[in-house]
């Protein structure tokens, strides 16, 4: 990260953790906690894309345990966010345009590659995010077909809307 | 060093990513009760057999620890063995008689025996005078003039003692006089080495009206000051008596080879020197 995208990144980290903390987990204390919408990943989605691939991982820990601190849940967004800090690079490797990223593109934004290509990858990645944010939540695999399966779908359909909201109303560039 | 950077290059990520996660685990179950809960279960499960397994590594490396522990045990035992042989409880009908140690009246249980496991780390047995060099000495408590027995028999008797060590006269050695008698008789005699066969000692001043016959036992008996009373010695091997004697020839099989003595109990006899003033002050009066 350089000068020119420190800030963003640091607005996205405590704009998403504030957001997460202060609305979102009221909305998913409503259901008691059976669906969170987790909004807070896009800052790892967001981040440089020639990134190296530890600092992603460190960064997804540490956003998502300024998360676990407000929200009580020492560990469990920390550990999910570090695992789609990694899945990110496999994801966007899997995703990538003819020619790889030229570095024109700084960010996985919809400005560069288009809605069609953002929603396939934010999908993909949200996904094991949430998936892995569960099995965390859960600790055991005896939840894994009965609650961890069923709750990643739900979380997944109420937290994707959101996604695309908050991208369309900031539209990132860098 | 290079070739752990390279790794590192390539698979940083995966690297990060593990170290991260082990973190994140450690943190859910040590903050949060019900992944905790789950955590512990799930560890106690697990933890089961490789704890049988980490047990079963620890016991094969701690044999030589085990031994030791066994070794000492085992004088705790043999002193108690020989102790209950002495002990004498007065009954209300003022009558004594012999009790086991663990049985009455602990209070006046009178030990006469302190044992010292110890293992022979030198012995000869091809020479006239045979000696043993035993792993205990003076700190370890061992004085002279005191008696060294092992499980099966007898071994020697210490005569020098330095700090650490100490110098037994093996079995095999002309002064070693060992008071025992055949089990069943109150007879006593003399157990000596005659110096021919390693393989045999002679049991004298037997009478030679005692019908002795071979596998007979012989035990130390109670006039030694050495030895604690009733310990097995030998097997007899043959008994005749000698024309013109009075006595029995009784050539005794030691019980305890003298050439495999290897852990060994140095005896004191704590009213040794009590006993042995008194007989020098029947000497005075003579």
């Amino acid at each position: 990260m350089n000068s020119v995208n420190f800030f963003p990144n640091l607005w996205r980290f405590a704009g998403l953790v504030l957001v997460q903390a202060i609305v979102l987990e009221e909305a998913s204390l409503n259901t008691d906690g059976y669906c969170n919408v987790l909004l807070y990943p896009l800052f790892i989605l967001f981040l440089p894309i020639t990134l190296p691939v530890p600092s992603a991982v460190l960064l997804g820990f540490l956003v998502g345990l300024a998360v676990d601190f407000l929200t009580g849940t020492i560990g469990v967004n920390a550990a999910a966010g570090a695992f789609s800090g990694y899945a990110r690079a496999i994801i966007l490797h899997r995703f990538a345009t003819k020619g790889g990223y030229s570095g024109k593109e700084p960010v996985a934004s919809p400005v560069y590659f288009g809605w069609r290509w953002f929603l396939s990858v934010a999908g993909v990645f949200f996904a094991v995010h949430i998936f892995w944010y569960f099995a965390m939540s859960y600790f055991t695999p005896m939840y894994l077909l009965g609650k961890i399966i069923p709750q990643t779908i739900l979380s997944w359909v109420l937290t994707m809307p959101v996604v695309f909201i908050f991208t369309r109303l900031f539209y990132p560039k860098i | 060093m290079h070739s752990i950077l390279q790794l590192f290059i390539r698979h940083g990520g995966l690297l990060t990513l593990v170290v991260v996660e082990v973190f994140c685990f450690y943190l859910i179950s040590t903050y949060n009760d019900a992944q905790g809960e789950i955590s512990a279960t799930t560890w106690m499960q697990y933890s089961g057999t490789v704890l049988g397994w980490k047990t079963d590594l620890y016991d094969y490396v701690g044999l030589k620890d085990e031994n030791t522990r066994l070794r000492i045990e085992n004088a705790r035992l043999q002193s108690q063995l020989a102790n209950s042989r002495m002990i004498e409880v007065p009954t209300l009908d003022t009558v004594r008689r012999q009790v086991r140690a663990d049985t009455l009246e602990r209070k006046i249980i009178r030990p006469e025996y302190v044992l010292i496991s110890g293992r022979v780390v030198g012995n000869t047995i091809s020479g006239r005078n045979n000696w043993m060099i035993i792993n205990r000495g003076k700190r370890d408590g061992v004085q002279p003039n005191t008696g060294v027995i092992t499980r099966s028999g007898v071994a020697g008797v210490v005569r020098y003692v330095s700090d650490n060590f100490a110098i037994a006269m093996s079995v095999l050695h002309p002064q070693t006089k060992i008071s025992a008698a055949v089990k069943g008789y109150e007879y006593f005699g003399s157990l000596v080495w005659d110096g021919d066969d390693p393989q045999y000692l002679t049991l004298t001043d037997i009478p030679y009206h005692l019908p002795v016959k071979p596998r007979d036992t012989i035990q130390i008996s109670n006039y030694s000051l050495l030895f604690p009373e009733g310990h097995t010695v030998g097997l007899v091997d043959t008994a005749y008596r000698v024309q013109g004697s009075s006595f029995l020839y009784i050539r005794v099989k030691p019980t305890q080879t003298p050439a495999s003595v290897n852990d060994v109990y140095v005896v004191t006899n704590r009213y040794a020197p009590e006993l042995n003033d008194l007989q020098q002050a029947i000497k005075k009066d003579e």
